[in-house]
């Protein structure tokens, strides 16, 4: 499948995410000639351990999430980003994690958002809101290059269409960049083929950097 | 949710049984070889003790992975009239990493084992599974080439279907309507209740192997 990157908005310091640079941000797409397709959704869900006594939290993985991508809604990714680790289950395993008790939600994030096509090139404007709230955590984009799936052999087309799109970006002045944590798919067993394993991975990077960027301003 | 019969065979009778199940199903048998690990919540995770089976299928040329949960038999004077079991069943197809998964949220193997045999997949008023295997236990971890069989002679049969709450009765009753042309070769029961081999199973064999399974029984 085609190579896909995961950026993410680091607001400028002292300033916050909102709506306002949500519609910017959608504007310079459209303006980028982005021709709308439709919509996309993707669940986070953080686990945490089910423990008799919480004193033995230490034991078990602080950082187990789940998620589930719209675009596949058979499949449901597991990630322990600790240890490493992204596993690919048909969606039924959530019913085994019910009846087995042993980890419980923490917290779910919606991350809904457009898609727009630009010839080779798909983009995805996506805001990062709490299950059950409606206020704005952040902003992510995913771009993807259709005719390619080596993660290798897209790199250099990559960089230079994220180099164009935060040209156009920049004449709005708006307060931040959309940044890439760059995840090592290596360390997580996967191959330079783009899988949506690759996708999990990457969102289960860019969301400590969008809440690392809330605590920094709070 | 599925509906499931066990019974256990004599090896030297699996090759009639073979010839019935081929007679009766009128599809290929299956090659069988899971490797299956049962694993156990460790002593601080989760209010209550859980059991997941990982089942890795050593048949395919790439082995692929399943996980299975098994929960409670159903239960009342409903489910004690029918002479097969009702139990929730879940799977979950998985990537290969599982069982590093699963170790890692702090889950403990409590035993493996290798089922090797076959299986005849068909529809017959439920899609019925039959699955004969040879249960055998690994002498050093994860040695499937070394197992050895945990009750040598003998083989386990296994018909299962699977179920809902608004089918379970029409479905217990096609396993059951099955398992009754199976009756002269082996006795199928709840899995839990032991019936042993059945007495008739030697004649039975013979006549299906003097005749190639052409004569009904």
């Amino acid at each position: 499948m085609p190579v896909r990157w995961i950026l993410h908005w680091q607001p400028s310091q002292g300033t916050t995410v909102n709506s306002h640079i949500l519609n910017e941000i959608s504007q310079c797409v459209e303006n980028f000639n982005g021709v709308k397709d439709g919509r996309c959704k993707t669940t986070i869900t953080f686990y945490k351990p089910n423990l008799k006594d919480q004193s033995m939290s230490a034991q078990f993985p602080r950082d187990f999430l789940g998620i589930s991508l719209m675009e596949q809604p058979n499949k449901y990714y597991l990630i322990i980003r600790d240890n490493k680790l992204v596993a690919e289950a048909d969606s039924s395993i959530l019913t085994i994690m019910e009846k087995l008790q042993s980890y419980k939600s923490k917290v779910a994030l919606n991350c809904e958002g457009l898609q727009y096509n630009l010839g080779d090139f798909q983009m995805r404007l996506i805001k990062v809101v709490p299950n059950q709230a409606e206020s704005l955590r952040g902003i992510l984009m995913e771009i993807e290059y259709l005719p390619i799936s080596s993660l290798e052999n897209a790199k250099p087309i990559m960089e230079e269409f994220i180099e164009i799109w935060r040209e156009v970006l920049s004449k709005k002045s708006l307060p931040g960049q959309f940044m890439r944590a760059e995840p090592i798919f290596a360390d997580y067993g996967l191959s330079d083929n783009y899988s949506l394993q690759h996708t999990a991975v990457q969102y289960a990077a860019a969301l400590p950097q969008l809440f690392a960027s809330v605590q920094l301003r709070s | 949710m599925e509906c499931v019969v066990q019974g256990i065979i004599e090896t030297q009778h699996v090759e009639a049984l073979e010839i019935l199940l081929q007679g009766l199903c009128g599809v290929q048998r299956e090659r069988l070889r899971i490797h299956e690990l049962c694993l156990k919540n460790g002593p601080h995770l989760g209010p209550v003790s859980s059991e997941v089976r990982l089942l890795c299928d050593l048949e395919q040329t790439e082995p692929s992975w399943t996980v299975r949960h098994v929960g409670g038999a159903m239960r009342g004077a409903g489910a004690d009239q029918i002479s097969v079991l009702v139990r929730t069943m879940v799977e979950s197809k998985v990537s290969k990493n599982v069982l590093r998964m699963f170790y890692t949220l702090g889950y403990k193997l409590d035993h493996e084992l290798l089922r090797v045999g076959f299986s005849f997949k068909f529809n017959r008023g439920a899609q019925i599974t039959v699955r004969v295997s040879s249960v055998n236990k690994m002498l050093k971890l994860h040695a499937t080439d070394e197992a050895v069989p945990v009750t040598p002679g003998i083989q386990m049969v296994e018909v299962t279907a699977p179920a809902s709450d608004e089918n379970y009765a029409e479905v217990a009753a096609a396993v059951q309507s099955f398992c009754e042309y199976l009756a002269p070769l082996l006795h199928l029961s709840k899995p839990g209740v032991s019936t042993g081999v059945v007495p008739t199973a030697a004649a039975a064999a013979a006549s299906l192997m003097s005749d190639g399974g052409g004569t009904p029984l």
